[in-house]
């Protein structure tokens, strides 16, 4: 007889992992199903007690749990919906344009350079590369993401791409869409309305209120925050004149999360809302390219920040009890797996991460990179994620590169210790630059992971709230996962 | 002079090689192959330069090794 | 990592130089590259295997220590990482079809199919690529290419 014949007793568990939050536990199994059990329940099963006449054993079931009733077939679907994103290339191209900037922001070093450095400007001819790279992608769908520096500065070449990339698109067919991230005080009205006509979607930083804003993104005039929020102001307008749901179309902003940051949790959220932003993302403030002075002012020991992360989510959720519609980006991505058994793609927690097979990082020279962070590790001497160059090596050169098989399997979660036996692991996601740059290894080391620690908080917070969550919460939860697709940005090739 | 041992079963006698051509003209450097091992011995007029170039060449030799996936 | 256990590890303030004897049994010699990988950077690591079953690994300072305690954090850092790499060394053995699985997607999902001209240049050798701990192994005899690490792709 082999093992597959034997009949497991009823009621015999199947596969699980486990992890204790508030009083309670939760489960989570192979394909990502999630039960939250009182402490007894859970003992009975996983001693196998639980009876088919009572209800805990209908649940178990119906969540696929039990060992004699598995679902194979069921399961390996949940587990191909979820990792939908392996079938496709890099979706996200990041361009740098120009590492010039008329900003200075105390955390900003290695990704700027003083207005006078002309040549950090990326070339046209080399824009156009890169734009012939990212249409080679196996991805039907591509976004590029124009970054800097200061996009603006090099608006010239932003330009150039748009209408390079439309015309080759035409041939090409893809779904493409255009992303800028600026800081918007070199904005005017015909960059502005050159940036609708193409419908290019902008974003810009916002570190919260005036006055901490300021203190931290620094212009000549001192005026950065009102620069910013003066623009979001016109853009939103904008959007409206072109008769576009303002509720879907407005400027979102990024917040770099500082030392400052902490304490002023409800000002940040308010200052968002205040703003038209229906989004803010607590990300922690990455541990790159900062000199030793400038670390000691914006670091914080992780645990600070999740204190800041519970604080500032408690006001965000009771804020929405009130009407109020604001969502913040890392609990929806992490809800949308949980309770929708979906990946949104969200590169950086996602199982493997995007490095490379997600995203692609292209500085202003032709370099290529496989994430944002590894051009950042390039500025600072370090060229463990660079792939190539535009100018010398194909797409299928710089995704077949053994850097990204490393990053590929470094970052998957199924041969990661702890995260084997993590009841999260079906939702999370490691950074391997991020492991790089701060343990030596591609691979990290969980015990002692900022990033691992980050998304453990997160997640607890959240399943406490799943675990006692009243029907309005439940509610603002499965708001916040659905997703609502910004069509008017996306260019069907053809339709340049 | 310092005399390094690299243990067969854990460096690999290429790596080793390779490593002893790119550090070949930091030191006067003798070579000897026993059962068990790649032995190196390493010879400067500075005791500290002859110390530190016989360390890097280990881990030179050892990077190497670890790159091709081990001794054999 | 202020208890060691006795016999374990001995230190060297004066050749700043800490000597750690590792069981074979428990942690394989993959384990072992993966962890001196780490440390080749920081800091000079040599291994030796005193006799069968045990290994011995030599970690120097680049500079100077002021003290043992310095020679103690290196160490338990050291022994940190082994430990996670022995273990990531099973899971990813225990794991191996589903990793080879999603990597073999991933990747060929992200490459799509060759091009006549891709062909032309395809490198059918079946080098391993930089794999210290091997978990790709299987996956590379099949499909590989060898190019140095941090190399360009050519
Ligand atoms: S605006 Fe952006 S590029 Fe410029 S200094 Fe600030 S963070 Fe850096
Ligand atoms: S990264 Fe941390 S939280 Fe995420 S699965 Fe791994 S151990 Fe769990």
């Amino acid at each position: 007889m082999s093992l597959a014949q034997l009949s497991p007793k009823v009621g015999f568990p199947a596969f699980f992992r486990f992890r204790e939050v508030a009083g309670k536990v939760v489960v989570t199994n192979f394909e990502g199903n999630y039960l939250i059990l009182e402490k007894d329940e859970f003992a009975r099963y996983v001693e196998g007690r639980v009876t088919p006449d009572e209800p805990l054993h209908a649940r178990l079931d119906a969540a696929n749990f039990l060992r004699d009733t598995y679902r194979i077939t069921e399961a390996a679907e949940a587990v191909r919906r979820r990792k939908h994103f392996l079938s496709y290339g890099p979706i996200l191209h990041l361009m740098v344009v120009t590492l010039r900037c008329n900003e200075t922001c105390v955390y900003c070093h290695a990704s700027r350079a003083n207005m006078d450095q002309v040549d950090t400007d990326m070339s046209k001819e080399t824009a156009e590369k890169v734009v012939d790279m990212i249409l080679d992608c196996t991805n039907p769908f591509v976004t590029i993401e124009f970054q800097g520096g200061e996009p603006l500065v090099n608006f010239e070449v932003v330009k150039h791409t748009i209408e390079y990339a439309l015309r080759k698109n035409e041939t090409v067919g893809k779904r493409l869409e255009f992303t800028m991230v600026s800081n918007l005080s070199l904005m005017d009205e015909d960059k502005l309305d050159y940036l609708m006509k193409h419908r290019v979607q902008l974003c810009t930083s916002i570190d919260g209120p005036e006055k901490l804003h300021n203190s931290q993104r620094k212009l000549a005039t001192m005026d950065a925050y009102q620069k910013s929020a003066f623009w979001m102001k016109r853009i939103n307008e904008k959007y409206v004149e072109a008769g576009l749901d303002p509720t879907l179309y407005h400027v979102e902003a990024l917040l770099t999360t500082t030392k400052a940051t902490l304490p002023l949790y409800k000002e940040i959220v308010d200052t968002y809302v205040s703003l038209g932003c229906k989004t803010i993302f607590l990300r922690p403030i990455d541990p790159f390219g900062f000199a030793e002075r400038v670390r000691l002012r914006v670091e914080y020991p992780r645990s600070a920040y999740l204190e800041f992360y519970r604080n500032a989510l408690d006001y965000i959720l009771e804020l929405n009890r009130q009407g109020v519609e604001i969502l913040e980006r890392f609990a929806a991505i992490f809800l949308t797996k949980i309770l929708q058994g979906e990946d949104p793609n969200f590169l950086d927690v996602r199982n493997p991460a995007g490095a490379g097979i997600g995203q692609l990082g292209y500085g202003y020279d032709g370099a290529v990179f496989t994430c944002d962070e590894g051009r950042m590790l390039h500025a600072m001497g370090d060229d463990t994620l660079r792939l190539g160059h535009v100018a010398t090596h194909t797409y299928r050169d710089i995704v077949t590169h053994e850097t990204v098989r490393a990053m590929t399997l470094a970052s998957n979660l199924d041969g990661q210790p702890d995260c084997v036996n993590c009841a999260y692991q079906p939702y999370c996601g490691t950074i391997p630059a991020h492991n790089h740059k701060a343990q030596g290894s591609i691979f990290g080391r969980m015990r002692d992971n900022n990033v691992c620690m980050v998304h453990k908080g997160i997640q607890d917070y959240l399943f406490e709230k799943l675990a006692d969550a009243d029907a309005q919460t439940l509610k603002i939860f499965e708001r916040w996962t659905t997703l609502r697709p910004r069509e008017h940005f996306v260019h069907d090739g053809g339709d340049a | 002079m310092i005399e390094l041992r690299f243990h067969r079963d854990i460096y690999a006698g290429e790596s080793v090689d390779e490593a002893l051509k790119v550090f070949e003209r930091f030191a006067t450097w003798e070579r000897e192959q026993t059962d068990d091992a790649w032995v190196v011995r390493c010879t400067h007029d500075d005791a500290a330069r002859e110390k530190k170039v016989a360390n890097e060449l280990a881990n030179y030799a050892l990077g190497l090794t670890i790159r091709r996936g081990g001794a054999t | 990592m202020s208890d060691i256990p006795q016999g374990l590890v001995s230190f060297d303030v004066g050749k700043a130089a800490v000597t750690m004897n590792v069981d074979a049994d428990v942690y394989p010699l993959q384990a072992l590259y993966g962890a001196a990988f780490i440390f080749i950077d920081r800091c000079y690591v040599f291994i030796d295997k005193p006799a069968q079953g045990q290994f011995r690994v030599t970690l120097g300072a680049r500079g100077t220590v002021e003290d043992e305690e310095a020679l103690r954090r290196l160490v338990g850092e050291f022994a940190n990482e082994l430990l996670t790499c022995a273990w990531r060394h099973q899971i990813t053995q225990d794991n191996r079809m589903l990793i080879e699985a999603v990597t073999m997607q991933a990747i060929g999902g992200a490459a799509g199919s060759p091009s006549l001209d891709d062909l032309a240049n395809f490198d059918f050798s079946d080098d391993a690529f930089e794999d210290p701990l091997g978990i790709a192994q299987s996956w590379e005899e099949k499909h590989g290419k060898k190019a140095g690490a941090g190399e360009d792709a050519t």
